[in-house]
């Protein structure tokens, strides 16, 4: 894969020195900054809203705990943040062969297993890298709010987590390698969100393959367990199948 | 001499529409070629099939002795390519994107402070700090072509370097090929017949996916300049143009100013003969009768425009 580092840093420069960084790890900074206050304060908040009228039910709810901060960072993630990643992602190759800086690029000595290779990779680890932050922040916001954060739920819930994100930036450099419209790719990208949300109800489906990630980092966060093991681990080799099949797809594609 | 770029029975077909035919090119090393056509000729497909960017349908491709079909990273080391329009990552700096360019070929940190900074110099681009997003389209096609001598290629290829420029930009990007003459091998398409004129030592007409003609300017020039005819008479040139435009054999007359008729012929030897003979039964004073020169543009015209007509 001639090219490979030299292409990486541009992707890795890229990310940097445009909107990609305020992005993704804005929203993800304001949902670790802000989640552990606002699991904290909601009830508070919606009690002084309500005044008298929800004042019955507000004593029946449970005080909440850093459990609620956890749950409230693993919702941001399976829900927002994965939306974020796939509409992000729509164009991840296609929008170097529309702006025409794909036809520059691959007429010097790179191969296109490369280009594409380079750009899942640089993706993902800037997304485990954002995720680990946010993480972190969630970790020391919840145990200033609630004085006491034990991380191994979080971690887990997170990690789990990441491997999906990182299945779905495989999705999306697949589909971004096949079709030239973001909008359309991205659409796929839910539908194909949707189905193993569906998938998931399955229970023996869900326990072997990734799509028993899409509700294990909530179940995680709550304290509870999960098998998340294989899930995991078949995420991970399908993603790479995945890159690699986007790889020979963009190998056969004319620019 | 070996070729640079060699194509035979080149064809590339899109569903029904046929944008190559049979396409027969022999580009020398060391020319600078211009490869002209009207707007949808093919030649922007020719192009991208030369530089692997598509695959032929039918035919072989050779460049620089490699088959492009297999030859990938061998082809591509040792050439450098301008797209028609050329897409920039726009927040980088010219500089940036010349390391990036020569950091894709493996270019050593000494050798490509030097190249960078000639080429820089070379695209006017020496002291422009701001990002190539900010730049003019002239700006642009002048990094455009600074980035395909990055690896200092023996074979520069570029898809109509110049046909979004003013007459300035048209200029400079000129200069810089021509100032490339005798060190590479320059193979450009346009439709800009002037700037073939100006730089170009063969040239070959595309029309319809075909290779109307292909051979040195000079040459081409002589070849369909034999259809034409000047005059030149002290006096009474009006009746003799009049009296001409009458035969079979001429099928343009013009006259100048000064007494000369340049007439377009479809039969050189009958001209030769029955002009003089014209000008002696009116009994006028023959000074000059001459093989004209025909301007690229009329070759153009008369290869390409016939059959639009």
């Amino acid at each position: 894969m001639k090219g490979f580092a030299v292409f990486a840093r541009k992707e890795a420069t890229e990310i940097v020195r445009t909107w990609r960084i305020w992005v993704l790890p804005g929203m993800l900074l304001f949902f670790a900054l802000t989640g552990p206050a606002m699991a904290r304060f909601t009830p508070e908040i919606v009690g002084a809203a309500a005044g008298d009228q929800l004042a019955a039910l507000m004593k029946a709810m449970p005080v909440p705990t850093y459990l609620d901060a956890y749950a409230q960072w693993a919702k941001n993630l399976t829900q927002i943040a994965l939306f974020a990643i796939i509409i992000i992602y729509g164009g991840l190759v296609s929008g170097e062969r529309k702006t025409g800086t794909a036809v520059l690029v691959l007429t010097k000595p790179v191969s296109r297993s490369a280009f594409v290779v380079a750009k899942a990779v640089v993706h993902s680890l800037f997304l485990a890298l954002t995720v680990v932050v946010g993480t972190l922040v969630t970790w020391g916001g919840t145990r200033v709010v609630f004085g006491k954060a034990p991380g191994a739920s979080l971690w887990l819930s997170a990690m789990a987590w990441l491997a999906f994100g990182v299945l779905f930036i495989a999705i999306m450099t697949l589909l971004s390698s096949l079709m030239s419209s973001q909008a359309g790719a991205a659409g796929i990208g839910l539908g194909v969100f949707a189905l193993m949300s569906i998938a998931a109800l399955w229970e023996p489906l869900a326990r072997y393959s990734p799509v028993g990630l899409t509700g294990a980092p909530m179940t995680l966060a709550a304290g509870k367990e999960s098998a998340i093991l294989w899930p995991v681990i078949t995420s991970l080799a399908l993603a790479s199948a995945l890159v690699a099949l986007a790889a020979w797809a963009f190998r056969t594609k004319e620019l | 001499m070996s070729a640079a770029i060699e194509t035979r029975r080149l064809s590339k077909v899109y569903g029904t529409k046929r944008a190559l035919d049979h396409v027969d090119l022999r580009v020398e090393e060391g020319s600078i070629f211009g490869f002209l056509g009207p707007n949808g000729a093919g030649k922007t497909t020719t192009l991208r099939i030369l530089t692997g960017l598509a695959r032929p349908t039918k035919g072989t491709v050779r460049v620089l002795g490699h088959d492009v079909a297999t030859a990938d990273n061998a082809v591509r080391a040792e050439i450098g390519f301008l797209p028609d329009v050329p897409g920039f990552y726009e927040w980088m700096t010219a500089e940036e994107f010349l390391r990036f360019a020569g950091g894709l070929f493996g270019i050593g940190h000494k050798v490509l402070d030097d190249r960078v900074a000639v080429l820089l110099d070379l695209a006017g681009l020496t002291d422009v700090i701001t990002r190539i997003g900010g730049y003019s389209r002239g700006m642009k096609q002048r990094l455009g072509v600074a980035q395909a001598l990055i690896n200092a290629p023996r074979l520069l290829m570029l898809d109509e370097p110049t046909s979004a420029l003013d007459p300035m930009g048209r200029k400079e990007v000129l200069d810089m090929l021509q100032s490339l003459r005798g060190r590479t091998t320059v193979f450009f398409s346009t439709h800009i017949l002037s700037d073939v004129e100006r730089i170009c030592d063969t040239v070959a007409i595309l029309d319809q996916g075909r290779v109307v003609v292909q051979a040195p300017i000079e040459e081409l020039k002589a070849r369909y300049g034999a259809g034409k005819v000047v005059v030149e008479v002290g006096e009474g040139a009006d009746g003799l143009a009049e009296a001409i435009r009458a035969e079979a054999w001429a099928t343009n007359v013009e006259r100048d100013a000064n007494g000369t008729i340049e007439i377009t012929v479809t039969d050189a030897a009958a001209a030769s003969r029955e002009i003089p003979a014209l000008v002696a039964s009116r009994a006028l004073p023959l000074l000059r009768m001459e093989a004209g020169e025909m301007g690229l543009e009329e070759v153009f015209v008369q290869l390409v425009g016939g059959g639009r007509q």
